[in-house]
């Protein structure tokens, strides 16, 4: 049905650019405005009016991914200046029709509101930015929770949402929707990347156990986790879901303890991951003996902030990562860079997440040559670059998943560490080939690209 | 005051209904949206319900979230799988409020006092739980209940100011009842359980009668509150029925000013206004104000907004009524046998 409504308007579309171009080379850039103009009707927050456009920033201040927000939120800052002064992965950005001059020439200008970790707090938020504000499109995280209410508010409200910090298979499987696009790797990528250096390092012989935070994210990496290693040869004990905000594990490691389990997993991300890792190594899980193997932790989904708030208990901890400050390419050196000038310490991979998807978005609109959101929409779909991280970065039409080379990282032991910021290595780079997977690997539908 | 009881009513309701219907207009200048207008309104009804309870008959419960969460629940689960017609949903949730309420009902007001605001909470904190466990299939967890539907009513599509409208009719028509039930014999009865309720049993009332009924009224408020906030957005977060949504109502109560009926709607609209517009202002030091907010007025303003609207109507010589703590309109021999400041100051 979607399918029957969309091909004609498109086609019309083409009919009309095409009629545009041919009339006359030094008009043509006005008719293309003027075209869209004369087709797009109001819709969400488009038109925009003056000449100002006005993104929306909705990131945890509170709650137990607060640090990830702060993060992300200094991320956003630095992208609304570099699209208005230039400068950063602008400079990198292939194939990009950014000026660094604004966005279609208006000046960008961005609100911002906190998502209390909460999913009812932050649409509430996104509802602000929208009716109050006007934002053309609206971004943030983390908490995949927070990402897909949000994501459904976006395809209600027909307002574009970038996704940033969000690990959970739902967001771009079984909640995927037309006006959310997620540029971070997802659960199963972590499995796929994972899996085979677990049993390289740890054997393959293996019993895990896993805490796992009960919602969405922790239940699909959960799931990915368990089908990952079991491939590698390893047996599954059990799960327990932890709610999401705990601050004492004591009651979960005891029944780790217990088992007959080598090997634990912790399903666990934000100042949870910290909380949980730093009581298992209080608990002495990092220093005994289990079925006669040296017990191991494993945290599938790391990252910078949560390895600075657990400490020394990092050390040669595993897990996978989208992002790292070491990365040597030169998109992601121009964003480390400019980052580390303008706040003193290297960005995180949330921040690097919501940096980029900014860019992407504004990049969309510039090539669509205007915010109609079903145009932006089509400019992002399969749109493929490179310049914002090692290789090249495809997002794909079917499902909005952004696909591209993602790390397996290693806690550094406190001797390694030149600074306080040098606390991750890289032990493997796992190419985009590498985590590919269909579409239709997890179902879910996309929705259409107005409402009806 | 020579004016009739019910005029006074009309007079108060026609003055809450001007305001309520102008909101959308005048909220805007204060930095608000129509969206935050329809919410206040929303959760005003959620706390007019709840000083019906507390107001009247004292008994402070810890747990409507309970019925503004399972409202909201059965409501999502109706939009979504039966029809995107709201009258259906309005329906089923009004019975399945009725039966939770019930249920909740017999077995925790048995107690009374802090027995009871634990008791409440537990049976609220169950239903949590429920919903995060073993309901979780249908309510959808921790992701919230999502849906594609779009509610109507009888083919209107249900959004944008269409909704408050909806939620101000059932505001002015809510506050309307409420003025009617504290004016009425029932509501004397109410407030007489307040006052003793031992002495009220040994005249020959049943009081737990009169206190089921005062409750059940309360959680359809909430209810309605919970059917409302799915319409305006069909999405159903666990949140509605976590125990920091009590919480909040309480709090709205407490702030705006117990058994005014007025009152908590206005610390309802506070508390909003607070969390959406004034939020961004501060940044992420937000809930320490609000907090240091709260601790003011508890210990300035003990009987909230409306206590600091009438002491401030005393001082400029318009003669705001004296915060009552108990029986609100005891006649004057009883306040004096009481020993109230009011009894004590003719000349005033």
């Amino acid at each position: 049905m979607p399918g029957k409504l969309i091909i004609p308007a498109a086609t019309r579309r083409r009919i009309l650019k095409t009629g545009t171009a041919l009339g006359g080379l030094a008009l043509a850039p006005l008719g293309f405005v003027r075209g869209a103009w004369a087709e797009e009707g109001p819709l969400g927050t488009f038109p925009v009016k003056g000449d100002t456009v006005k993104f929306g920033f909705c990131v945890p201040q509170t709650g137990a991914y607060a640090d990830e927000g702060a993060d992300e939120l200094r991320a956003y800052q630095l992208a609304v200046k570099h699209l208005n002064e230039g400068g950063g992965v602008l400079e990198t950005l292939k194939p990009s029709k950014l000026t660094g001059q604004g966005v279609l020439g208006k000046k960008v200008d961005y609100v911002t509101g906190d998502t209390q970790t909460n999913p009812d707090a932050a649409r509430t938020a996104a509802q602000r930015m929208i009716e109050r504000d006007g934002v053309i499109m609206f971004s943030g995280g983390s908490s995949s929770a927070v990402a897909i209410a949000q994501q459904y508010l976006a395809q209600e409200k027909s307002v574009v949402f970038m996704c940033a910090l969000t690990h959970s298979n739902d967001t771009t499987g079984k909640d995927r929707r037309r006006y959310g696009f997620r540029h971070f790797f997802n659960a199963y990528m972590s499995g796929v990347a994972l899996g085979p250096i677990l049993a390289e390092d740890y054997g393959k012989d293996r019993r895990a156990y896993h805490l796992t935070a009960d919602y969405t994210w922790g239940h699909t990496q959960y799931d990915s986790m368990k089908q990952a290693t079991e491939k590698q040869g390893w047996t599954t004990v059990n799960n327990i879901m932890t709610p999401l905000g705990s601050t004492d594990y004591s009651q979960f490691l005891t029944a780790v303890l217990n088992s007959d389990a080598d090997v634990l997993v912790l399903n666990h991300y934000g100042k949870d991951m910290v909380n949980s890792l730093t009581q298992a190594s209080q608990f002495g899980m990092r220093d005994i003996d289990k079925n006669g193997k040296k017990m191991q932790i494993v945290v599938p989904l790391y990252s910078e902030l949560m390895a600075k708030g657990a400490g020394d208990n990092i050390e040669g901890v595993l897990g996978t990562a989208n992002f790292n400050e070491k990365l040597d390419d030169a998109g992601s050196q121009a964003f480390i860079k400019t980052f580390t000038d303008e706040y003193g310490f290297p960005p995180s991979q949330a921040a690097h997440t919501a940096y980029v998807q900014t860019l992407l978005y504004a990049n969309a609109c510039e090539t669509a040559g205007t915010f109609y959101p079903p145009e932006v929409i089509k400019a992002l779909e399969g749109f493929e670059c490179e310049g914002i991280g090692p290789g090249k970065a495809l997002y794909r039409a079917e499902d909005h998943q952004n696909f591209h080379d993602i790390l397996v990282v290693k806690g550094k032991a406190p001797s390694e560490r030149k600074d306080q910021y040098d606390l991750l290595e890289i032990v493997k780079h796992v190419p985009r080939a590498e985590i590919e997977y269909p579409a239709d690997t997890f179902p879910g539908e996309l929705g259409p690209y107005k409402p009806a | 005051m020579g004016r009739s009881p019910f005029a006074a009513d009309l007079i108060a309701v026609g003055l809450f209904a001007a305001v309520v219907l102008t909101m959308p207009v005048w909220i805007v200048w204060i930095g608000g949206y129509e969206a935050l207008a329809t919410k206040i309104v929303i959760w005003a009804v959620f706390a007019l319900g709840f000083d019906i309870l507390l107001g009247f008959t004292g008994y402070l419960s810890f747990g409507h979230a309970a019925f503004f969460g399972t409202a909201a629940y059965t409501t999502g689960l109706c939009l979504k799988h039966l029809s995107a017609d709201i009258l259906p949903a309005f329906f089923i949730t009004g019975g399945v409020s009725l039966v939770v309420a019930f249920v909740i009902g017999l077995l925790t007001l048995r107690r009374s006092g802090i027995y009871f605001s634990i008791l409440t909470l537990a049976f609220a904190e169950m239903l949590h739980a429920a919903a995060l466990s073993i309901l979780q299939a249908y309510t959808g967890g921790d992701n919230g209940l999502t849906m594609h539907t779009k509610p109507e009513l009888l083919g209107i599509r249900m959004e944008g100011l269409n909704v408050f409208y909806l939620a101000a009719i059932v505001a002015i028509l809510g506050f309307f009842a409420a003025r009617q039930i504290k004016r009425s014999p029932f509501g004397l009865m109410l407030r007489a359980i307040k006052e003793n309720a031992m002495r009220l049993e040994y005249t020959g009332v049943n009081v737990w009668a009169y206190k089921m009924a005062a409750y059940m009224i309360s959680a359809m408020y909430a209810s309605l509150a919970g059917f409302l906030m799915v319409v305006l957005e069909p999405y159903v977060a666990t949140k509605f029925l976590h125990w920091s949504t009590s919480g909040e109502v309480v709090i709205m109560s407490v702030i705006g000013g117990v058994n005014t009926l007025i009152g908590p709607m206005i610390g309802a609209a506070f508390m909003l206004y607070f969390e959406n517009v004034i939020q961004a202002f501060i940044g992420e030091q937000w809930r320490l104000v609000l907090g240091l907010v709260f601790v003011l007025i508890v210990i300035f303003l003990p009987g909230g907004f409306v206590d600091g609207f009438n002491r401030i109507r005393r001082a400029v010589g318009l003669g705001g009524r004296e915060r009552h703590h108990n029986v609100p309109d005891a006649p004057a021999p009883v306040r004096e046998n009481r020993g109230d400041r009011a009894a004590r100051q003719p000349g005033e």
